[in-house]
């Protein structure tokens, strides 16, 4: 049982890093950035949610909210951050993304409080049983969740024109270019629907803790990007896979490994293994 | 086998598609050998795989008889092979001088250790001055690369391909983007500097400063080498002539 | 002693040895262009090498020498690591390295666990003659940098930074110099871990963390990427900033964070690249007249 239990919870935290992977991978497929500010947004996300939620009363309402002003927000983060330093070395980007995440990071600090907040009255708190065994409906929301909109984005992605060229825009930049894409679009696009899916991790993460802190973002931050070079960088489905992976790895990780490392250290122990045997990562091609 | 270079029966191939199929070819040391053929025929491949950039499937490629395959990129180098390449790659972060003259130092920094020892760049740059001025770009010495035009910038590849003093030089479409006059200034220099016994492949599309200045053309179309012979002999080849110059009637008849 | 008040010699030691750290730093993101995310960590292992060295009864020199070669050591077997994954992934395995460190110090009782080392020995050098060694490590330091960068390793750094595609078909071996750099600026870290140790007497894994690792790079890229007199200036003003003014402690992160970012987004060059774009005004000709 413990089994099942550990590979449940390990689903459930890897479903949540799927959400806040998926947008930085689109991202380094697009514009080859590690765009660490994503991080930033899944906590933007968080605070959104409980604050729109203990405002109306409504969750729902909460995740849309949460949702478009998030990717909004992460629309004018390419704009006015990284569109101007796209032709510079790619260490330029990258930093200038740690150096907006630690100032927002900071941001929510003095705005919102140094404690972090939680909702009124907490939804979806109450518990099933499904299989034997004893989840929070919270747990479960996350889980469906995740699977709802991770199969939305498929459809999209296959299924309508517009998803086609993304995909293809994602894959190959140069390529999609020289075929009339017009790429600036496609980007905005990219930097709406991955910051929205980091909005709703977040939203989720503060349902599962009831509490969202301005440090909530670090260890997605840094995790996420484990996750992405373990997913071949810019590979959508590999991320998915190697989100999924991570989170029951460190779930029984920490259980069977816990006294000689931490679950962080796991998780990269984990990546730098996975690189030294194949260094184009879990799932990417040579 | 006085050959300097000998390709032989070489085969590239990328998932399923075979980019270079069975193709073998040599040069004598002296030689200007121009590479060509039309878009798409795997010229680049060809010479990526002698670069090192590629891995051929099959196949041997020697300089002085000595295969090169399994040797990375600067071993090759090392070994007497100097590139220019099609997209001209200035260091950014130096001066067209210095750009010349940290090549001309490759024995100063054959190793990281020695390299740290070593301060002098006087005489580098001294043979810097020189290839500039062959090559014809001193007065941009001291300019920073960004601000320059193609045309030296092109120019500054092939001085830098020269300062390693290769035995072999390879020019990888060095005339692309010029303008005729640029272009037919470029190609006299390749062939003085042949004429001073610098042996060369060059890989052009401008066929008829390639007509003017080799000595020897090898034609590749679809991977495949279908002509190997004096300029007139090949140009004049029935399969050439439909490979290489059907796309142009094509183009006339549309 | 040299008119200097005891607040102002241990403010001097610390800068110095942040200028120590910073300038290690340099060396490999700098002057070789490698973006390392998890630099704290040599420093930490540097530290904790010195301290197990001296609390076991070695004198401090040994202690220095242990840190400088278990550092470099360690630097070097993940420089050979590095090698093998592409260009983009090294920012994030040596940010690995940094929380596997960490994970690894936490749990390990040998070195104290959560709880860190205390009773580290001091120099036995009293407080200014530990500030005069700092100073003069900080001199050794610089010197190496500069002549580093004026010798052909450091040409042969520039090229690589610049494009490593491109150093290659010049026929450096990529590899090796990566390797090298590595190599020094973990070593040398590891030597300014050791006077971190030595100083404040007591370490434990959180001052090794990813917000130093963060904090070293801001140093590094505030001061201008490469730039040794950039980097000294920025290591030493981060360094003490948040000392000498009490409300800026609260907002250090906050700081740190604003000026990496507004660094980046208007010049990439950091402080050293406004330096010089106020100073030459001098025009390159450009020769040609062509459009670029």
């Amino acid at each position: 049982m413990l089994y099942v239990e550990l590979l449940a919870q390990g689903l459930v935290q890897g479903s949540i890093y799927a959400l806040v992977a998926v947008g930085l991978t689109l991202v380094y497929g697009l514009l080859r950035i590690l765009h660490v500010a994503h991080a930033g947004l899944f906590t933007l996300g968080g605070y959104i949610g409980v604050l729109v939620t203990n405002a109306t009363g409504s969750l729902f309402l909460a995740l849309i909210v949460s949702m478009m002003v998030v990717g909004v927000l992460g629309m004018a983060i390419y704009r006015l951050c990284y569109q101007p330093i796209l032709d510079k070395p790619p260490y330029v980007a990258l930093i200038a993304s740690i150096g907006l995440f630690i100032a927002m990071e900071e941001i929510y600090r003095i705005v919102f409080g140094p404690y972090g907040i939680s909702y009124q009255n907490p939804p979806l708190q109450s518990s099933v049983e499904i299989l034997g065994l004893s989840l929070r409906m919270g747990e479960v929301a996350v889980g469906g969740g995740t699977l709802v909109l991770i199969g939305a984005l498929a459809l999209f992605s296959t299924k309508t024109r517009f998803g086609t060229v993304w995909r293809a825009t994602v894959t190959d930049p140069d390529m999609a270019e020289s075929f009339g894409v017009d790429i600036i679009k496609v980007r905005y696009l990219n930097f709406f629907i991955g910051s929205a899916l980091a909005a709703v991790a977040g939203v989720m993460v503060a349902l599962l803790n009831n509490l969202v802190e301005p440090t909530m973002g670090s260890v997605p931050s840094y995790k996420a990007l484990a996750i992405i070079v373990l997913g071949g960088l810019g590979d959508v489905r590999g991320t998915l896979l190697a989100a999924l992976a991570l989170g029951v790895i460190e779930a029984f990780g920490t259980i069977y490994l816990g006294n000689y490392l931490d679950r962080d250290a796991i998780a990269f122990a984990f990546l730098i293994l996975v690189l030294m045997v194949r260094p184009q990562g879990l799932f990417g091609r040579a | 086998m006085s050959k300097l270079l000998e390709v032989s029966n070489l085969r590239v191939q990328f998932g399923g598609v075979v980019a270079i199929d069975d193709v073998s070819f040599s040069l004598a040391a002296g030689e200007i050998l121009g590479f060509i053929g039309p878009n798409g025929a795997g010229k680049t491949t060809m010479m990526r795989a002698v670069t090192g950039v590629v891995t051929p499937t099959t196949g041997s490629i020697r300089l002085k008889g000595e295969e090169l395959i399994g040797h990375t990129i600067h071993q090759r180098v090392r070994r007497g092979l100097g590139f220019s390449q099609q997209l001209v790659k200035p260091f950014r972060n130096m001066t067209v001088l210095e750009n010349v003259a940290l090549a001309a130092g490759a024995h100063h920094t054959a190793s990281p250790v020695s390299a740290l020892f070593r301060i002098r760049r006087e005489d580098q740059k001294d043979r810097a001055k020189d290839l500039l001025e062959q090559v014809g770009i001193s007065d941009a010495a001291e300019a920073d690369p960004s601000n320059l035009p193609l045309g030296y910038l092109k120019r500054l590849e092939v001085a830098r391909a020269l300062a390693l003093d290769p035995e072999l030089l390879i020019l990888d479409e060095p005339l692309a983007g010029l303008n005729h006059a640029e272009a037919h200034t470029l190609a006299d220099m390749v062939l003085d500097l042949n004429k001073a016994g610098q042996s060369i492949i060059l890989i052009e599309h401008n066929l008829g400063e390639v007509m003017r200045i080799c000595s020897r053309l090898v034609v590749q179309d679809n991977g495949h080498k279908i002509a190997d012979g004096d300029p007139e002999t090949v140009m004049s080849d029935a399969k050439v002539r439909t490979a290489y110059l059907g796309e142009v009637v094509d183009d006339a008849a549309a | 002693m040299l008119g200097l008040s005891g607040y102002e010699i241990s403010l001097i030691t610390s800068m110095g040895i942040a200028v120590i750290f910073a300038l290690s730093l340099n060396l490999i993101t700098g002057f070789c262009g490698q973006i390392s995310l998890g630099h704290a960590a040599f420093y930490g292992i540097g530290a904790y090498s010195s301290a197990m060295l001296t609390k076991a009864g070695m004198p401090l020199a040994m202690g220095m020498i242990g840190a400088v070669v278990l550092a470099g050591a360690i630097g070097i077997v993940v420089g050979f690591a590095s090698l093998r994954v592409r260009h983009d992934f090294l920012a994030i395995t040596t940010m690995g390295v940094g929380f596997l460190f960490l994970g690894v110090m936490r749990q390990w009782d040998f070195v104290g666990g959560e709880m860190g080392v205390s009773g580290i020995p001091g120099s036995g050098l009293g407080k200014p003659g530990f500030m005069i060694l700092v100073l003069g490590l900080v001199v050794v330091t610089v010197l190496f940098s500069l002549h580093l960068k004026r010798s052909w390793m450091g040409f042969s750094f520039d090229a690589i930074a610049d494009d490593e595609d491109t150093a290659r078909v010049i026929g450096l071996d990529v590899s090796r110099y990566k390797l090298a750099a590595f190599a020094m600026g973990t070593a040398l870290a590891g030597l300014a871990g050791a006077l971190y140790a030595h100083n404040v007497r007591f370490i434990d894994p959180e001052s090794f963390g990813f917000v130093e690792s963060i904090t070293v790079l801001a140093m590094v890229v505030i001061g201008g990427i490469g730039s040794v007199f950039g980097v000294i200036f920025a290591a030493a003003v981060l360094s003490v900033l948040p000392l000498w003014i009490q409300f800026i402690d609260e907002y250090k992160l906050l700081l740190y964070g604003g000026l990496l970012f507004a660094m980046m987004r208007f010049s990439p060059g950091g402080l050293a690249g406004i330096a010089q774009k106020l100073s030459s005004r001098k025009a390159v000709k450009v020769p040609g007249g062509g459009s670029a």
